[in-house]
């Protein structure tokens, strides 16, 4: 609904002159009885009012506000292949009004004098709206925090420039005319020497007070922002400060990715408007259909061109001779063509190295929960924690989603200082922090197994056992993290909020043959811990019982306990690594067996006439001990018929020479006497 | 102290050659000891056509404590072992209750405590593999249990020095078999066959109405599951003194089960079969066709319970209950799902068990 009116935070006046201003430059119709009033309205009021579509709703305002100003200066300092050193500052200014302050440089290319107003406060207006991989959303995040600025708060926008092309550094103080998508410019200067601020050859810097509420959850959303694009962009230098103190997470690598380029569109994205748009671009140069089409889409020669045209039988032409008609067949026709993949060269993923620099020391951000009683003002809080993992691996894939080339890249750290497992996502190198359960990601890690990497659930869930550990899957119980990136000119969002990505076209499939990739190369890693644990625990065990074991058995006969404990230790370790070999005890067993046939078969003569006196005087030779014996009786049918000769005499042991134990119940027997 | 006697020397010796055994292989620490344990279990039992009794089969279970399930197994036994000879040593008695209460401690630290022996099982398991090491029943290492068999009848018996008649009349109760039957001497018998029954309430009935004067009996009960003492009772009654055994117990499948027993042996010793079993008993009752053909009123009869089938039906299947007489039998119970204790006769009179129904049966035998 297109309405105007006055804004709900109108306590602040100036934007209410400004309302008023807008007032009567549109003229209100009068005597509307029933009558449809058409106003037109200006993006910046739409983007204000529907702040949710960028993102910038209530509780996020400052998340959202981090986010724009730290990805563009990223995307600034990509540009000009700087290594990129950016500095955020975030501070509460008055509390009773949630009045907070926001302030972020880097040295990146900045923006030239002349486009500074536009460029921060029109919206829909950037050099954003091409088809390149880039970070931002809509391009509109300056531009909000200018707009927010301006409504909530009498403070302007102090922005310092300095481009690469101009040399010097400018000053601006600006306001949005939110009625008209116009920038007010308060202030600018060129700043002399020492008002200077930049210190690089070419860098931008903003600061702005903004209205907004930050709950302890945002906050650390915040951190973890921060936190996460240290990971995929480790060659940048953080600063981040606020009232609690500051971290700066180090450069971890000088190597820089290539910086994605500006493409052309694939013809089978072509519709009625990006044909005409491509059509505009050549206006007045007499160029012919063919020829527009070849040089405004990728992978469309001119031999394909001319084919298309033929095939639409639109005549020739110049090219904005065309009408609509004629155009649509064109597209019809290009929509039933079959054109080449198109190439992924102008994508910057992140790239093997960079990303291992980012995973091998991966930085959070650390509260220390101390009281602090005294109004100390200088309170260091924070801390950097760097995690240090014991492996990393890398995988990566190129796919084609929505017809745009899409790089999938995956890695995982294990071990080390991890201490579980935890997904992290990114999109075009922007983290994406929310909405993880209905990301793709999510059900890519719920659908690839581990398990089949000879790794059971049960033994993770023995030795890593973790109370805290939410999940219920083998991985989600390992000390994990596992890193998924996408990168592509479109990244497939699921909602405008963009924090979660949909699984479109191959996409799902493609993350999943990485994942497993990955899952390969680590899981000889960690089946070699997990039978390290269980050696561990096993020995542990060893040390419980030993006691027990070498009590009993002094309790009985004499013998040193200190020379079996400290024997029976070693046997153990020995035996837990495995180092025992039974192949000696093997032969030793086969001079065994033959004593033990000779034995068994004497017994056998000794009982058959035994039998024939009494039944009692069996000979019974219950278990005795044998020597690591691996080889055991042949198996007889349990349960048949056949004749099971008598109770089978144990064979005695080698060695002490063959102690027979024989069950004497006739004794019993011998004491009857008849009456 | 040591052992007195010369038979529990025998056996701390034995134990003493087995620590000793397993020392030796620590010491010289090649390989972990190993014990060698006969599996005792339904899938180590062997019927023996010939012996006509359940035996123990080849089946070796090796307790070394070399895996994480079997160290405490091991220690289980081997500190077993070593209760059971400062047992003998100090020449005392115990029950299994008793060791288990010997032998308890906890292992572990701190973080995880556990009780030694999981439960009473445990100590039972160890005891038993004790007997299978040693090769020597657990009475004769002074672990004993309640005496539960019960005899009676023209029989005189020496225990520990004392004679004693168990012909005490109609008025007074029967006679303990003692549970080391090691102890007992079979001094005289003059009774003509022993009939055994399943309870000692039947037996008392019996006994009252002077049955055993009239027929020159001995009546013997195991109370249930017949413990070693009676069993043994029972086979040198039968083997050595050559008197006829006959067994009557309830008609289900658990009062067959126990009846078996006696004549074909249990899986649980079925290493001890030669000493306990009376392959030549005859199971006269309570025979499944009794019921109907001596006219048990339909309310006396119990309802056969999915167990007491799939029992039957186990039976049906076996060796020693394949001949025609006992597959009727079980096909009858099968068919009519009706069970009867031996009790049910009361409702035919106090008297009738042992005045008609008993010597009917008895005759039908050929005993009397």
């Amino acid at each position: 609904m297109l309405s105007f009116g006055l804004k709900s935070n109108a306590s602040v006046e100036t934007t209410a002159e400004h309302i008023s201003l807008q007032a009567t430059v549109t003229s209100v119709p009068r005597n509307s009885k029933g009558k449809v009033r058409y106003n037109r309205k200006a993006e910046s009021e739409f983007f204000v009012d529907n702040s949710a579509l960028a993102g910038f709703t209530g509780e996020r305002i400052l998340y959202m506000a981090v986010r724009e100003l730290i990805e563009n200066s990223l995307d600034s300092c990509e540009s000009s292949q700087a290594l990129p050193n950016i500095s955020l500052s975030l501070k509460l200014l008055d509390p009773m009004n949630d009045i907070w302050f926001i302030s972020c440089e880097d040295n990146g290319i900045g923006i030239p004098s002349d486009k500074v107003p536009v460029a921060v406060c029109s919206f829909l207006t950037s050099g954003k709206y091409v088809e390149k991989q880039q970070r931002g959303l809509f391009g509109v995040g300056l531009k909000m925090i200018a707009a927010f600025s301006t409504k909530d708060t009498d403070h302007p926008l102090m922005v310092w420039t300095k481009s690469q092309e101009e040399g010097s550094e400018y000053y601006f103080e600006l306001r949005t005319d939110i009625g008209t998508n116009k920038p007010i410019v308060l202030d600018k200067k060129i700043l002399k020497t020492d008002q200077r601020h930049i210190k690089t050859e070419s860098g931008f810097m903003v600061q702005a007070v903004l209205r907004a509420r930050l709950s302890p959850i945002t906050k650390n959303k915040i951190y973890d922002y921060i936190s996460q694009t240290s990971i995929v962009n480790p060659y940048a230098v953080l600063t981040f400060q606020t009232d609690e103190g500051k971290v700066v997470f180090d450069r971890r690598t000088k190597i820089m990715p290539q910086p994605a380029k500006e493409v052309l569109p694939h013809p089978s994205d072509m519709d009625l408007k990006t044909l005409k748009k491509a059509i505009l671009n050549f206006t007045n140069q007499k160029t012919t259909l063919t020829g527009v089409l070849c040089n405004s889409f990728q992978k469309l020669s001119s031999e394909k061109a001319k084919e298309i045209v033929a095939r639409s039988e639109v005549g020739l032409k110049v090219a904005d001779k065309y009408n609509e008609h004629e155009l649509i067949k064109v597209v019809n026709i290009c929509k039933q063509t079959k054109f080449q993949i198109p190439n992924t060269d102008h994508l910057s993923p992140i790239g093997e190295h960079i990303l291992t620099a980012g995973m091998t020391s991966e930085y959070t951000i650390v509260t220390n929960k101390q009281q602090t009683h005294a109004v100390e003002q200088s309170q260091q809080q924070l801390s950097v924690k760097v995690l240090k993992p014991a492996l990393t691996t890398y995988s990566s894939r190129v796919c084609v989603v929505n017809n745009r080339p899409t790089i999938v890249e995956c890695g995982i750290a294990y071990g080390g200082d991890i201490p579980s497992f935890k997904l992290y996502r990114f999109a075009n190198k922007i983290p994406l922090l929310y909405d993880e359960g209905s990301d793709v990601a999510r059900e890519v890690v719920s659908e690839v197994e581990i398990n089949k990497m000879g790794i059971s659930k049960k033994e993770v869930k023995e030795q890593f056992a973790n109370p805290e550990a939410k999940g219920d899957r083998a991985i989600e119980l390992l000390p994990i993290h596992i890193f998924f990136h996408i990168c592509s000119t479109k990244i497939p969002y699921k909602t405008a909020g963009k924090e979660s990505i949909a699984s479109e076209g191959d996409l799902k499939r493609n993350m999943k043959i990485c994942l497993s990739d990955l899952y390969r190369k680590v899981s000889a890693q960690i089946r070699k811990e997990l039978r390290q644990k269980e050696a561990e625990s096993r020995l542990h065990l060893y040390k419980y019982y030993i006691p027990l074991i070498v009590n009993a058995i002094c309790e009985s006969i004499k013998i040193d306990a200190n020379k079996l404990s400290e024997a029976f230790g070693r046997l153990a370790e020995r035996h837990v690594k495995g180092e025992i070999i039974y192949s000696q005890t093997i032969r030793k067993e086969d001079k065994i067996t033959g004593d033990k046939i000779e034995e068994e078969i004497n017994e056998k003569r000794e009982s058959k006439i035994v039998r024939q006196n009494a039944i009692q005087n069996d000979n019974n030779n219950h278990g005795a001990i044998k020597k690591g014996s691996l080889k055991s009786d042949p198996k007889k049918n349990i349960g048949s018929k056949k004749k099971a000769i008598g109770l089978k005499p144990r064979g005695g042991t080698a060695g002490t020479g063959g102690r027979q134990t024989t069950l004497d119940t006739s004794e019993f027997s011998k004491k009857r006497s008849r009456g | 102290m040591p052992a007195k006697d010369k038979r529990h020397q025998e056996v701390v010796k034995k134990i003493k050659l087995i620590m000793r055994d397993i020392s030796n292989d620590i010491i010289t620490g090649e390989a972990m000891p190993i014990l060698d344990v006969p599996k005792v279990g339904y899938d180590n039992t062997v019927w023996s056509d010939q012996k006509r009794m359940l035996t123990i089969g080849d089946k070796k279970v090796q307790v070394s404590p070399d895996s994480t399930k079997k160290i405490p197994t091991f220690t289980q036994y081997i500190v077993m072992a070593s209760a059971i000879r400062r047992l003998l040593d100090e020449e005392m008695e115990s029950t299994i209750r008793g060791m288990y209460y010997a032998t308890l401690s906890t292992v572990g630290d701190e973080k995880n405590k556990q009780k030694f022996w999981n439960s009473q099982e445990n100590s039972d398991d160890a005891i038993k593999a004790v007997e299978l090491l040693t090769g020597v029943p657990r009475e004769e290492f002074s672990v004993t249990s309640k005496p539960k068999g019960m005899i009676s009848g023209p029989i005189t018996l020496r225990v520990g020095g004392d004679l004693i008649d168990c012909n005490l009349g109609s008025r007074a109760t029967s006679q303990l078999i003692p549970t080391n039957i090691r102890d007992v001497e079979i001094v005289n018998v003059r009774a003509d066959f022993v009939m055994v029954v399943e309870k000692d309430t039947v037996l008392n009935n019996i006994r009252k109405s002077g049955f055993i004067q009239k027929y020159n009996a001995i009546l013997m009960t195991g109370s249930g599951e017949p413990d070693r003492a009676t069993r043994i009772m029972v086979k040198t009654l039968n083997e050595e003194w050559k008197k006829p055994v006959v067994i009557f117990a309830d008609a289900d499948p658990w009062g067959l089960g126990i009846a078996l027993r006696y004549k074909i042996g249990s899986e649980s010793l079925s290493y001890d079969s030669h000493r306990l079993v009376t392959p030549n008993a005859r199971v006269l009752g309570m025979l499944f066709s009794d019921i109907y053909e001596y006219n048990i009123p339909e309310v006396a009869r119990l309802d056969a319970s999915d167990e007491d089938i799939n029992r039957a039906n186990d039976m049906k299947n076996k060796p020693w209950l394949h001949d025609k007489h006992w597959q009727r039998e079980l096909n009858l119970f099968l068919q009519r799902k009706e069970k009867c204790e031996l009790d049910a006769f009361f409702k035919h009179g106090f008297k009738y068990l042992a005045d008609t129904y008993l010597p009917q049966k008895l005759r039908q035998a050929g005993l009397i």
